[in-house]
């Protein structure tokens, strides 16, 4: 995955007021997508899209709740070629959801499986299920414009409110070209296999738009445990690219199961320790990737984890530091993206990464922000007082959430009344009661007085 | 809340140390109470990591790879008797 090939490496730049196809390269009669053990050729899409999109109302907002990944790709770009705005979730809490939608006039959601959702809603199953005629010919290639925002990209905040990133055509489709160029460029037309869901937006940059723009082929399928992984790379003809997780590619190597050579990896959502980057480089007889992104910036940086700690920005990159942090600039973004985590730059295109934003926690791709977990747990009927924290001595880089509560309910209730509020991933584990928090004469709660009620707690158990 | 199996105890105790559920009993599991549905007052609440550390404990202690293409696996993964079942049925 490392040397660049005349195909890729010679993908136009996208400027900002440009069309851009939906497909690149565009050849009718190649395979875009393997759905469900069938090929399906770039013709084939655009002839589903074209009857997609003439099913569904004009304009808008819609949560793209879809699980199999090509009906997301469906969904999702019939929405676009309507001028419409995918709404990408944090989670799929059915409060969560009833609450997102009340800011997006006439949002309905559109989905392939039974939602638990409140809101209008479109099943593309049933519509492609639906009797069409035969359409002869090359089916038309869409043309959007660069700047039409094709998605809005939702990101707990730390008030309680998700935050709102919209994406535009052209600054996915121009992240798509840059990681095809980094990753794929000298390979014939991969098959991108994914552990993680089309949300996302790592999971919608790679698994999604690196078939859309970068010459990739996209894999419907989400495999899972260890032996569903094996079983499906084993039936594949190569080149296969796996997209996945630092939590995905602990419970692959460790499996204990012989897997196939592929020909490379990407992780990403959290850093990879060097040891498990290694072992998963030696399971899969083949070179591994880590991508640095941010839903602000969306990609932009990569590293071969098992060679060096440094990422080097994606082209046209430029990173610059200021007082309040560092700020990401490139031609396809639509504004400055301030980055969160704190970085060392070492020359122009490469950066080290020195600390995670204390207040986002990042758990198998999915973020949230502590300040907003405990937002919704102290509005949980019966709860005084409350917060959810990281743990002392939390080294592990994904490291589950815990509580402290002051409330005269059983711990049972309140986590299951929380539930209905935040992803299950980030239920705090465990969640102690306590009489009352450490608050400071500001009623602040430090990092430190919190730790030592919480071991003081755990001693004495 | 029915009592556990002897083969249900055993496969409490390899999920209760797998995930790190340190104030829980094996023994305090209902075996029929869903393990996934953090609505339900006996459940676990687990969630879909948890699922992947189960399928590695599960390897490991009975050599059964659990697959999630099964067509049953919501029903494998319901509850503590569900899953000792299907864990049977793979060794015979």
């Amino acid at each position: 995955m490392q040397a660049s090939s005349p195909l890729v490496a010679s993908l136009p730049a996208l400027s900002i007021n440009a069309p851009v196809a939906l497909i690149y390269p565009f050849v009718a009669q190649q395979t875009l997508v393997i759905h469900k053990g069938r090929a399906i050729t770039q013709a084939e899409f655009l002839r589903d899209l074209e009857w997609i999109a003439s099913r569904l109302p004009a304009g808008g907002f819609a949560l793209n709740l879809c699980e199999d990944r090509y009906y997301f790709l469906l969904g999702f770009c019939a929405l676009l070629v309507k001028g419409a705005i995918n709404l990408l979730p944090p989670n799929r809490q059915a409060l969560a959801l009833t609450e997102l939608a009340q800011d997006y006039p006439d949002c309905y959601c559109v989905f392939d499986k039974a939602q638990d959702c409140d809101l209008p809603a479109i099943n593309l199953v049933d519509l492609l299920k639906e009797n069409r005629a035969p359409e002869p010919g090359t089916p038309t290639l869409p043309m959007i414009p660069a700047q039409q925002v094709a998605a809005i990209a939702f990101t707990s905040g730390s008030t309680g409110k998700p935050k709102a990133n919209a994406k535009s055509w052209g600054t996915l489709a121009a992240t798509a070209r840059m990681l095809g160029q980094r990753l794929s460029a000298d390979l014939v037309m991969p098959i991108i296999v994914g552990t993680v869901p089309p949300q996302h937006m790592y999971g919608l940059e790679t698994t999604l738009f690196m078939p859309l723009q970068a010459g990739t082929i996209m894999h419907s399928d989400k495999p899972f445990y260890p032996a569903d992984v094996q079983q499906l790379l084993t039936q594949l003809p190569a080149p296969i690219i796996l997209v996945t997780t630092p939590i995905h590619l602990r419970a692959l190597v460790n499996a204990g199961l012989p897997m196939p050579a592929v020909a490379g990896i990407i992780s990403a959502t959290a850093p990879l320790d060097q040891a498990l980057a290694q072992s998963a480089e030696a399971c899969f007889s083949t070179s591994l990737w880590e991508i640095y992104g941010c839903t602000e910036a969306g990609s932009m940086a990569t590293r071969r984890s098992t060679q060096t700690a440094e990422w080097q920005l994606l082209q046209d990159f430029q990173l610059t530091l200021d007082d309040i942090g560092a700020i990401a600039r490139a031609p396809h973004l639509l504004e400055d993206a301030p980055i969160q985590d704190q970085l060392t730059l070492l020359d122009t295109e490469r950066f080290l990464l020195q600390g995670r934003n204390a207040d986002m926690i990042n758990v198998a791709g999915k973020r949230a922000s502590l300040a907003n977990l405990t937002l919704q747990l102290l509005r949980v009927d019966g709860v005084k007082d409350g917060v959810i924290f990281l743990p002392p001595q939390s080294t592990q880089a994904e490291v589950r959430p815990v509580a402290m509560v002051v409330s005269d309910r059983p711990e049972k209730e309140i986590l299951a009344a929380l539930a209905l509020r935040i992803d299950a991933t980030f239920l705090p584990r465990p969640l102690r009661k306590v009489a009352s928090l450490p608050r400071n004469e500001t009623g602040k709660l430090t990092a430190a007085a919190l730790h030592q009620l919480w071991s003081q707690i755990n001693d004495q158990r | 809340m029915s009592l556990q199996t002897q083969a249900e105890q055993e496969l409490a105790k390899v999920l209760v140390a797998a995930l790190d559920l340190e104030d829980l009993e094996p023994g305090e599991i209902n075996p029929e109470a869903p393990l996934f549905d953090p609505g339900h007052s006996e459940s676990l609440g687990l969630d879909s990591i948890d699922a992947l550390e189960i399928s590695l404990a599960i390897a490991k202690h009975y050599k059964v790879q659990l697959k999630a293409d099964d067509e049953n696996n919501k029903a494998i993964f319901h509850s503590l008797r569900s899953l000792s079942n299907y864990i049977n049925s793979q060794r015979a």
